[in-house]
């Protein structure tokens, strides 16, 4: 068998052009899925069940469905029935954000329970409101409690952007997919694919490793 | 905006096999990733610096690499390495099974590790070979403190199997894509097959919790 690895070399270029979109699409869905999933965590919790309940629904309903149909649903319901125009970029963006937002809202929720009762009463005995022992006393403490989920949350979002290729968003797996089809070298090039993700997962995976053993949570 | 129906009522049983593909899929890779995950889990945990630092290495590679591409690379390149065409079906499940007996060996593991050494200890003073201790003495309660993890990885599993639309696998999703495309309808479509596989995972998901509160008791030590 014939191995051409120049082709790999030769379009170097276009495949980091697409592990850069991985990175950019990942970063860009944290960023906005920290803040909603903190939204979903807050009304989760709150006492009113017209605030709890659709959010119960939201976040169960996008953790128990597969991601790549959520995705294939934004791309092909939302322009057609609702009219919503929006780029495969955008589209992805929103496929993730509801999806990673759901997960974050499940973290943050129990780093919030998590932190004992005693604190909050601590905190009612020194005359703090509500929102005052949240800010000052509970969220401290919670957000470093949450930050191993967090991170592995992280890594399974720079994994799955990978399933926006099936909207053509030009990241390294429609990228890799593309030069395969344009070239017929399957082998070098989903190789090629397959290692730049390493490269790039390896690393993160072991800072995981290294954030879970660091903030592991001694009571 | 009018929703039809008529697309279920004219494909059901098409779709209804699709769901058997599904539900075929994720059994077998389920199976296969917690076979992969209990001996790699074990041995990483007693097997000893060599046999940990190589079968990490598989466990993060896996963890880095996306299903997608696990999935792809198997089924278009590897039967190229090999010379030998690989089925579909078999491609699906064997990249599914692989990627989910990673993060299948990692919570075996940390369950593993958690039970305390004195059990261990109390096991081998009782004459016990390792292998009895863990298979006896650790694993079961291991198994039970590691059921909620566990049990998010069976709905992965169930969720994961989407992916295998991608290789043209006739599973529910893909099927979907067909019947949307052959109707013109992908509104119903997609949203039935969103209804469909909440139907399979959230059950899967209430009774892990269940049994979990019910047995817990069993797993502290």
């Amino acid at each position: 068998m014939n191995l051409h690895w120049d082709v790999v070399w030769d379009n170097l270029p276009r495949l980091l052009a697409g592990a850069w979109m991985t990175i950019w699409l990942s970063v860009v869905t944290m960023a906005l899925s920290i803040p909603g999933g903190l939204v979903l965590a807050f009304m989760r919790l709150s006492p009113l069940s017209l605030v709890s309940k659709p959010a119960t629904a939201f976040v169960e309903f996008f953790r128990a469905t597969p991601l790549i149909l959520q995705i294939y649903w934004v791309y092909y319901v939302l322009p057609a029935y609702f009219d919503v125009q929006m780029s495969q970029i955008a589209t992805a963006i929103v496929g993730l954000t509801c999806n990673i937002s759901a997960f974050n809202s499940e973290t943050f929720r129990s780093g919030i329970v998590s932190i004992r009762k005693g604190q909050w009463s601590a905190g009612r005995a020194l005359g703090m409101t509500d929102i005052q022992i949240l800010w000052h006393i509970i969220l401290p403490q919670a957000a470093l409690r949450v930050l191993p989920a967090l991170a592995t949350t992280w890594v399974s979002l720079f994994k799955d952007t990978s399933l926006v290729s099936i909207i053509s968003v030009p990241e390294l797996s429609y990228v890799g997919l593309k030069i395969r089809s344009e070239t017929y070298r399957i082998l070098e090039v989903l190789t090629a694919m397959a290692v730049l993700y390493w490269l790039m997962g390896y690393p993160q995976a072991k800072m995981v490793d290294w954030i879970h053993r660091r903030f592991k949570v001694v009571e | 905006m009018t929703i039809s129906l008529a697309p279920f009522a004219n494909n059901w049983f098409f779709l209804l096999k699709a769901v058997w593909i599904t539900v075929v899929i994720s059994l077998s890779s389920m199976l296969l990733g917690f076979a992969i995950g209990i001996v790699v889990g074990s041995l990483r945990t007693y097997g000893g610096k060599w046999v940990d630092r190589i079968l990490g290495f598989y466990v993060d590679t896996m963890r880095a690499i996306p299903l997608l591409v696990v999935l792809i690379w198997i089924y278009f390149a590897f039967p190229l390495a090999i010379g030998i065409s690989v089925n579909v079906m078999t491609a699906a499940i064997a990249a599914l099974g692989i990627h989910l007996g990673a993060y299948v060996a990692e919570t075996i593991r940390a369950g593993l590790t958690s039970v305390r050494r004195g059990q261990m200890s109390a096991a081998l003073a009782l004459g016990m070979s390792r292998m009895q201790a863990v298979r006896t003495v650790i694993l079961p309660q291991a198994l039970i403190r590691m059921l909620p993890s566990l049990g998010s990885l069976l709905i992965f599993a169930i969720k994961d199997s989407a992916i295998a639309s991608v290789i043209a696998v006739p599973e529910l999703l893909r099927q979907t894509q067909v019947v949307a495309g052959k109707t013109f309808r992908p509104f119903e479509l997609y949203t039935g097959a969103m209804l469909i596989y909440f139907l399979l995972c959230f059950p899967v998901a209430r009774s892990v919790d269940r049994l979990y509160r019910r047995i817990s008791f069993l797993g502290s030590s």
